[in-house]
């Protein structure tokens, strides 16, 4: 079975009256059936008492039929009318009566002579047998009733003696008795029902008296107590019952008014309250009766109103939010948030109204150096420069969106790419237009810009817009880039390598999942002999088979600020690779790290660990010159550091960075690598070539250990053997290989070596 | 024969028997019966009657009866049966009365004859009330020599109340002469309604003062009346007329007609004194 969820008080109300009223009924109806037993006895009772009486008044009338028989058959005017009945009649008719010797004309007499035969004829009325019954036994009281015309007659014969001890027969005396009148006169009938006394004879038949009981039908009187004890036992139960129910009315009518309403109200206020209708100054808010409700509802009207107030409140706090969750709070432009917002719906709109639309991206360039050189308080405030000169640099419709750090995006409506390229150089003019050297700033900040653009009938790939114009954006990043690309003209090669998602995705669960990085192993000759002196560690990312390689991932690395993280996991798999040691003793390994890594604990920890593989294989660590190192002293106390636990630190891509010379003389360094892009110089027979090779002599002068990077002609190997370079590396001499081939190379050698000894 | 087969067993059953039940027929299908009382046989027999429509077991002939046998006299207590058979209750004055003081007067005759029969030479009467007026007609019908005696105690005559006598003797005589098979209903002694035959109650009515007065003057024997001075039953002047033919007369200071509480033995008394005065006077 199973229960309603819930029940009103109502139902329950009703529920208690209908079990009060079922209880009292049953009790009522237990009365009742009591009251029937009881009644019923009562009835039996009667009953019984009627016949006790009945049997009683019968008994007592045969009785006194005996005594009166008996009085006249010792009577002596009996004996004189048996003797002398000259005047029998008038005895008969008078003397009897007036003598006593019976009571009424109820009650006949006749006198036989001894043969049977009446004394004298009776009068037509009252007659009686004129020959006594055959087989009556006459020699002593006999009493038998017959029907006499539709009448119960009762006779009583009796014998006459003349003498006391009844020796001499004198005749016969017959009492005749209208039987019914004579019980029913019976002053002691008081139970039976004298109306339904009833004594049924067939015809001719005679009755003998000892069974007259057996034959006499009757019914018990109706017990006037009884029947009034009943009437007011019903009457009462009655009452009881009109009592109860109109009891249970009124208490019905009171506890729906009192307690049901009020509850209900209640109820109803609180749904309204939770559907929000709810009214304070409605007809609902008179008080009610019972004080606890009232408390309730006093409460519940107090409550709800601090909940409006509260919730006025709320309501206002939340716009506020609202705002401010879509407000960037530096620069009051819209953050990241609205953004994401905005351009769902402006997306959807698109639908509706294809037209041509252009995002754009911006990016401020160096913001991390000058937010690390002058403060983050003057970081904040070229931010805020920078967006109030981009926000006058766009329409009055368009929206600039602060997508984070200094990075800022907005996407134009019903525009073309040369629209977009003109907002956007107008944003750069507006930009350069801007002081900061009140910020004491004198170096130029600028901003770079990524445009991508979709035209309206290809609406369908509006989704990329925003990776093309980061893509872009990192076009135009590109040293020697006017800082502003168009996606598709400026980045169609770019696209493939910068922020792909692919490789995005890659790198992120390479420094998750160890193992995913693999590194590869360049091998550097020593000059002259071009034997090989050490290996320069190279990292490549394994992704579903196939190998990601460094250009791909590294501007990601740059862009999402993942140096430390990148070069944590690099050196973690070096590590696990020398570990391995597959590689023979004595054979170097050059690290590359990001100038931003060495400052980080973490890195130089790692560092501090690997550093118990010099014994073996002594390491190098590479700083790439491409980075800008804003904190130099903590760099150099690191630099230091790592010096002492035998790391050599060398300069990588020297003469494509910031600041190259500042470096050098900064910095603890041991090497110095060239980059490939001056390497190349010095295959060209030019001034340029000459300026290289001189500071590459100054440089091995100075004590510099160098290294060509790229060499991939004879010639330029040639011309790096003669300016005296230390060592060389490129793809002319080795290729970059996975561990287990440079230690297979190894093994050649070895075995070459046993060979031609 | 048969006398002497009853003196024969009086003589072995004189102790054990001292009473016995006698019964007559007096006439055909009417038995009566007499209590007797043994006594001594050298006294008297005593015939004792009562009073109107009562029977021997009336109380002031019974007493008498009982202090008369206790004294050594024999009595006889003879119920007349009034016509009716084997009577033994006092007759209602409503019921039917076929007797007559001629019927009355042949019943006491068969009783003194009963007595003579059984050996009761010597006989005194004694009555009460209107039985001592029935006895006194026996005597002045029927003189006996063996009947020595008559007591009449509250002798009384046939009362009829205010009605004139020679009225209503004219009017049942008529009505006999006009042989009217009626039952005629009329104040008798202390009946209201007597319901009788004519004829009978003619033959009571007859008996007024006068007539009772002479009777007694003429009474062959010796007459003894005890009176009581008290008798609410007897006619005004009664006594007097009494006293006034000179007869022998008891008053029974403060009696009443039926010398009932203490003056039962004035009566007891006054009866035993004339019965031993009568006894000493006939033995001389």
């Amino acid at each position: 079975m199973k229960w309603p969820d819930a029940i009103s008080i109502k139902q329950i109300a009703l529920a208690f009256i209908t079990g009060l009223l079922v209880l009292m009924s049953l009790i009522g109806g237990f009365a009742a059936y009591q009251t029937r037993e009881v009644t019923r006895s009562l009835e039996q009772h009667n009953q019984n008492a009627a016949a006790s009486e009945l049997t009683s008044a019968v008994q007592r009338l045969l009785r006194q039929t005996d005594d009166q028989a008996a009085n006249l058959a010792d009577w002596d005017e009996t004996r004189q009318q048996l003797v002398l009945p000259e005047y029998y009649s008038y005895w008969r008719d008078q003397r009897v009566y007036e003598s006593g010797m019976l009571p009424s004309h109820f009650v006949r007499v006749a006198l036989y002579t001894p043969s049977g035969s009446l004394l004298a004829p009776s009068p037509a009325k009252n007659s009686l047998p004129a020959r006594l019954p055959a087989d009556v036994p006459l020699h002593r009281l006999s009493s038998w009733l017959a029907d006499e015309a539709g009448a119960t007659v009762l006779y009583h014969a009796f014998p006459v003696y003349i003498d006391e001890r009844h020796q001499t027969l004198l005749g016969y005396g017959m009492i005749r008795i209208d039987f019914m009148p004579a019980l029913l006169q019976q002053e002691a009938l008081h139970f039976a029902d004298k109306a339904s006394i009833k004594l049924t004879l067939k015809p001719g038949e005679n009755l003998p008296a000892t069974k007259l009981l057996s034959r006499l039908a009757f019914k018990a009187q109706p017990d006037p107590d009884r029947l009034r004890f009943q009437s007011i036992l019903s009457r009462t139960l009655l009452a009881l019952f009109v009592l109860l129910m109109a009891m249970a009315l009124l208490g019905f009518v009171v506890y729906n008014r009192l307690l049901v309403r009020p509850l209900r109200r209640l109820s109803q206020d609180i749904d309204a309250m939770q559907h929000g209708r709810f009214s304070p100054h409605s007809s609902r808010s008179q008080a009610m009766r019972i004080s606890e409700l009232e408390n309730v509802r006093r409460s519940l009207y107090d409550y709800q109103l601090q909940l409006r107030e509260l919730h006025g409140s709320l309501e206002h706090q939340n716009r506020e939010f609202h705002s401010q969750a879509r407000q960037d709070a530096l620069t009051g432009c819209h953050n990241r948030r609205a953004y994401e917002e905005d351009w769902e719906k402006f997306r959807i709109e698109l639908k509706n109204a294809p037209q041509g639309v252009a995002f754009l991206l911006f990016d401020c360039d160096r913001f991390k150096t000058i937010n690390d050189t002058y403060g983050h308080a003057k970081g904040d405030r070229v931010l805020s420069i920078i967006a109030d000169a981009l926000v006058m640099a766009l329409r009055a419709n368009d929206r600039l969106y602060r997508l984070g750090g200094d990075e800022f995006a907005t996407f134009l409506s019903r525009t073309t790419p040369a629209q977009a390229k003109q907002i956007a150089q107008r944003c750069q003019s507006l930009l350069d237009a801007s002081v900061f050297s009140d910020l004491g700033i004198n170096e130029p900040v600028g901003i770079s810009i990524g445009i991508a653009f979709c035209a309206a009938d290809q609406l369908e790939h509006i989704n990329d817009l925003p990776k093309q114009a980061d893509i872009a954006m990192y076009t135009a990043k590109q040293p020697g880039r006017t800082r502003i690309a168009l996606y598709g003209e400026d980045t169609e090669r770019a696209s493939q390598t910068l922020v792909a998602s692919r490789e995005t995705s890659a790198l992120f669960q390479a420094l998750a999942s160890p193992g995913m990085i693999e590194m590869h192993y360049q091998s550097i000759h020593a000059l002259p002999g071009r034997k090989v002196d050490y290996y320069e560690a190279l990292a490549r990312i394994r992704y579903h088979n196939d190998l990601i390689m460094p250009d791909a991932f590294l501007p990601v690395v740059s862009s999402r600020r993942l140096e430390a993280g990148f070069d944590l996991a690099v050196l973690n798999q070096v590590d696990a690779d020398l570990s391995s040691q597959q590689l023979p003793p004595g054979i170097g390994i050059s690290i590359n790290l990001s100038a931003q890594s060495i400052s980080h604990p973490e890195v130089v920890s790692q560092l501090l660990e690997l550093s118990r593989h010099n014994a073996r294989h002594p390491l190098m660590l590479e700083i790439t010159e491409t980075s800008l190192i804003t904190q130099m002293a903590e760099v150099r106390t690191y630099l230091d550091l790592l010096r002492t636990v035998n790391y050599r630190i060398a300069m990588d891509d020297f003469g494509t960075g910031y600041s190259p010379l500042r470096y050098l003389v900064d910095l603890p360094v041991d090497v110095v690598k060239f980059d490939i892009s001056l390497v190349n110089k010095l295959g060209q027979d030019n001034r340029a070539s000459q300026v290289v090779a001189d500071f590459a002599r100054m440089m091995s002068d100075a004590g510099y250990s160098l290294v060509a990077e790229g060499v991939e002609t004879d010639t330029i190997l040639r011309k790096v053997e003669s300016l005296g370079i230390a060592h060389v590396q490129g793809y002319l001499l080795s290729r970059p290989m996975p561990l287990a081939k440079v230690a297979a190379s190894f093994d050649d050698q070895n075995a070459d070596v046993n060979c031609t000894a | 024969m048969r006398l002497y087969l009853l003196c024969l067993l009086m003589s072995v059953f004189s102790v054990a028997a001292h009473a016995a039940i006698v019964q007559q027929e007096m006439r055909p299908g009417i038995p009566a019966n007499a209590e007797y009382l043994i006594g001594q046989r050298s006294k008297p027999a005593v015939l004792l009657l009562h009073g109107f429509l009562q029977t021997r077991e009336f109380p002031t002939v019974a007493t008498l009866a009982r202090g008369l046998q206790d004294a050594g006299y024999t009595v006889l207590l003879p119920t007349l049966s009034l016509n009716i058979p084997n009577r033994m209750q006092s007759l209602a004055c409503e019921a039917v009365h076929k007797h007559s003081m001629e019927d009355d007067v042949a019943e006491i005759g068969r009783w003194v004859g009963w007595l003579k029969a059984h050996g009761h030479r010597s006989i005194v009467l004694v009555g009460h009330s209107f039985g001592s007026l029935q006895l006194l007609a026996y005597l002045s019908t029927h003189p006996d020599p063996a009947i020595k005696a008559y007591i009449g105690a509250s002798l009384v005559e046939a009362q009829i109340g205010t009605a004139s006598r020679q009225a209503l003797i004219a009017q049942l005589e008529a009505q006999i002469q006009n042989q009217q098979r009626i039952l005629v209903t009329q104040r008798l002694s202390f009946c209201r309604k007597y319901t009788s035959t004519p004829e009978g109650l003619l033959s009571y009515v007859r008996w007024d003062q006068p007539r009772l007065l002479t009777a007694l003057k003429q009474a062959p024997t010796s007459v003894q009346l005890i009176m009581g001075d008290a008798d609410g039953m007897l006619g005004q002047g009664w006594l007097k007329a009494l006293q006034h033919i000179q007869v022998p007369l008891v008053i029974v200071h403060g009696g009443s007609h039926f010398m009932d509480g203490e003056h039962e033995f004035d009566l007891l008394d006054h009866t035993l004194k004339f019965l031993e005065a009568h006894q000493q006077g006939s033995s001389r």
